[in-house]
């Protein structure tokens, strides 16, 4: 479970990144954050793994009461939350494994990730964690031979090798096709159903947030203005949470929902899984 | 995909052409009366330039005057050029029988030293950059230890490697080839190395893509995991290139460390000079020549190898993605314009790297 209370980020700029949160989210929780670019999404997401430190307020990640300034402690909670990313930031000269093997980073002594010699029960790990996303048979190609969705399977298999209570995912999808981002949210969903890992995903495309997610936060201006489960998220919410209209440019469509985005309707009212 | 791009170079003229057309006869007849933005500009004042391009002329003169060179040698310069360049000529294209064959072979031993004492002295320079290199980059290193380990590497690359040798090295070790020279050539050579070295070496780690460090910073890795993992497969490339720029740079120094008394071919070289020897002179700067120019080919082989792999690789298709928009811009000449989006890619890494060497 993660706690946030009174949460303000101010960035040493002075921009305000998040005023006065306050959330709670279940273990095994699947939430997509919404909203426009600037809103705050990417700051609420890093406060999490203490990547952007929160400024006053607490924030509770399962029992631990997260503290910014101290390094160790940041550290072992990155151990137990992990993160993907919209431009996958995989080391592209070293094979799939090495990049895998990264997740390990936290459990593994210093003198065996500078050697690159890793025990042999980390490397099952990963292994497994590559099995799990279906891309095992690249495990010893370089990172940049892969395409853009499997490159984003391997962040997840890095995170997977962390055997993390959270993921983090910052707009995991926003730089792929459609087919493939449908692929990689699946992934992510199956992985969450499976494991029972509480996820938080950033995204901007609500068809997807709709059909993968069990609950929407919506974000205007570094506050929270909207958190409910999908059905409630309809139309003239998520229009009220970005203060404009729905565009075509809100859904990304693809092999997902076949004909379902009808004309003149930004997006499709039906959920895909129910 | 960029593969083909280059292909389709020659054919992807039509749509410019198109388009140029209708561009000029729009422009041909204004529709609206003109205003300030429709004013042709007044050309901009060049006496900024036309000053700077007299100063420099003027310093140049000056510092002829002010030096007292005497400009007028320069007429006897192609009759000394032809006179020495046959004295050398004669003894490098004389029929090598014993005496001149040995004469070949202790100037190519002497070469090979000097290779070698640049090799030891580039060793030691890498050995020691890397590490410096780290400490002397502001995304790795606190400020304090930035600040001082830049220092002492601007202190170092102040000092030539000639000053280096003469005042601590040659006394440390000892003068003449073989043995105390070498040594000392080679230590003067790693010294002044890892100035320019950890320098440009820095540069390349500041200018590491800041994604994999996230990520890897996001699993819980510490600074060391960080940089093996995150910045060393990034830079590695890069750093190599750089070593071996520093080698080929160290041959051409060693060359001239031995002329001070550090061993290798400049020993040889001030020897036979010494006695106005001209077919021996002519013969070791022929080998000089040769075995410089070998060595840097194959040098800036596997530099380009390193840099850029073994093969083309079709990276980056994303950003080329813009040209499909059609803008309408001044048509670029035939194909001109899928080049350089197709260059794009590596052009950054390498333009550093020459700017940086």
């Amino acid at each position: 479970m993660i706690t946030f209370e009174n949460i303000d980020v101010v960035y040493p700029n002075g921009y305000k990144g998040l005023s006065n949160v306050n959330l709670q989210i279940n273990k095994g929780e699947f939430v997509a954050i919404v909203g426009l670019s600037g809103a705050g999404k990417s700051t609420l997401i890093r406060t999490v793994n203490g990547l952007v430190p929160f400024t006053s307020g607490t924030l509770r990640v399962g029992d631990e009461v997260v503290d910014p300034r101290s390094k160790a402690k940041l550290r072992r909670l990155r151990s137990r939350v992990g993160m993907i990313f919209q431009s996958f930031n995989l080391v592209t000269r070293v094979s799939v494994l090495n990049n895998v093997l990264v997740g390990r980073s936290a459990e593994t002594p210093t003198w065996r990730s500078l050697l690159g010699w890793y025990r042999a029960e980390d490397k099952e790990l990963a292994f497994q964690s590559l099995e799990r996303v279906g891309i095992v048979d690249k495990a010893y190609m370089r990172a940049s031979s892969l395409s853009g969705g499997q490159q984003q399977r391997v962040a997840i298999a890095r995170v997977l090798a962390q055997d993390p209570e959270v993921i983090l995912a910052d707009e995991p999808v926003a730089s792929l096709d459609p087919p493939t981002a449908h692929k990689v949210m699946r992934d992510l969903r199956r992985i969450q159903q499976e494991l029972g890992i509480t996820t938080i995903v950033n995204m901007h495309h609500l068809d997807l947030a709709r059909s993968y997610a069990d609950r929407i936060i919506g974000m205007r201006a570094g506050e929270v203005v909207f958190d409910g489960p999908v059905e409630e998220a309809t139309d003239a919410v998520i229009e009220e949470v970005y203060q404009r209209s729905l565009t075509a440019e809100d859904i990304v469509a693809g092999d997902a929902v076949p004909g379902r985005a009808v004309p003149g309707r930004a997006v499709p009212a039906a959920k895909l899984q129910d | 995909m960029s593969t083909r791009k280059i292909n389709a170079g020659p054919g992807s003229t039509s749509r410019p052409e198109h388009q140029r057309p209708a561009q000029n006869s729009e422009a041909g007849q204004p529709r609206f009366a003109p205003d300030a933005l429709d004013r042709r500009p007044v050309r901009p004042s060049r006496l900024g330039y036309n000053a700077g391009m007299l100063v420099v002329g003027i310093l140049f003169i000056a510092a002829i005057y002010g030096t007292g060179m005497d400009v007028r040698a320069l007429l006897d310069l192609p009759a000394s050029i032809i006179q020495y360049g046959q004295l050398m000529a004669s003894g490098v294209f004389q029929i090598p029988e014993e005496t001149v064959a040995g004469y070949w072979s202790q100037s190519f031993d002497a070469m090979f030293e000097s290779v070698a004492i640049a090799w030891v002295g580039t060793m030691v320079g890498a050995l020691f950059s890397l590490p410096l290199g780290f400490m002397a980059a502001r995304n790795m290193s606190p400020l304090p230890v930035y600040v001082m380990v830049r220092f002492i590497l601007s202190v170092i690359r102040a000092v030539p490697e000639i000053i280096f040798a003469i005042a601590i090295m040659l006394p440390l070790f000892g003068f003449g080839s073989g043995g105390g020279g070498a040594l000392a050539g080679a230590m003067a050579l790693g010294i002044s190395s890892i100035g320019t070295l950890s320098k440009l070496i820095s540069e390349a780690i500041e200018a590491v893509d800041g994604g994999p460090l996230e990520s890897s910073r996001a699993s819980g890795s510490n600074h060391l995991q960080l940089i093996r993992w995150a910045v060393l497969p990034q830079v590695m490339p890069e750093v190599i290139a750089i070593w071996l720029y520093r080698f080929e740079v160290n041959i051409r120094a060693s060359a001239i460390l031995g002329v001070l008394g550090a061993g290798g071919i400049g020993s040889l070289l001030s020897t036979v000079f010494g006695a106005r020897d001209w077919d021996r002179i002519g013969i070791v700067l022929v080998v000089i020549i040769l075995v410089t120019m070998v060595v840097d080919q194959i040098s800036a082989f596997i530099r380009h190898r390193v840099i850029h792999g073994p093969t083309v690789r079709n990276g980056g298709g994303e950003p080329q993605e813009d040209d499909d928009d059609g803008a309408p811009s001044p048509g670029p000449v035939s194909g001109s314009h899928s080049d350089t989006s197709v260059e794009q890619d590596p052009a950054p890494k390498s333009a550093r790297a020459a700017a940086g060497l």
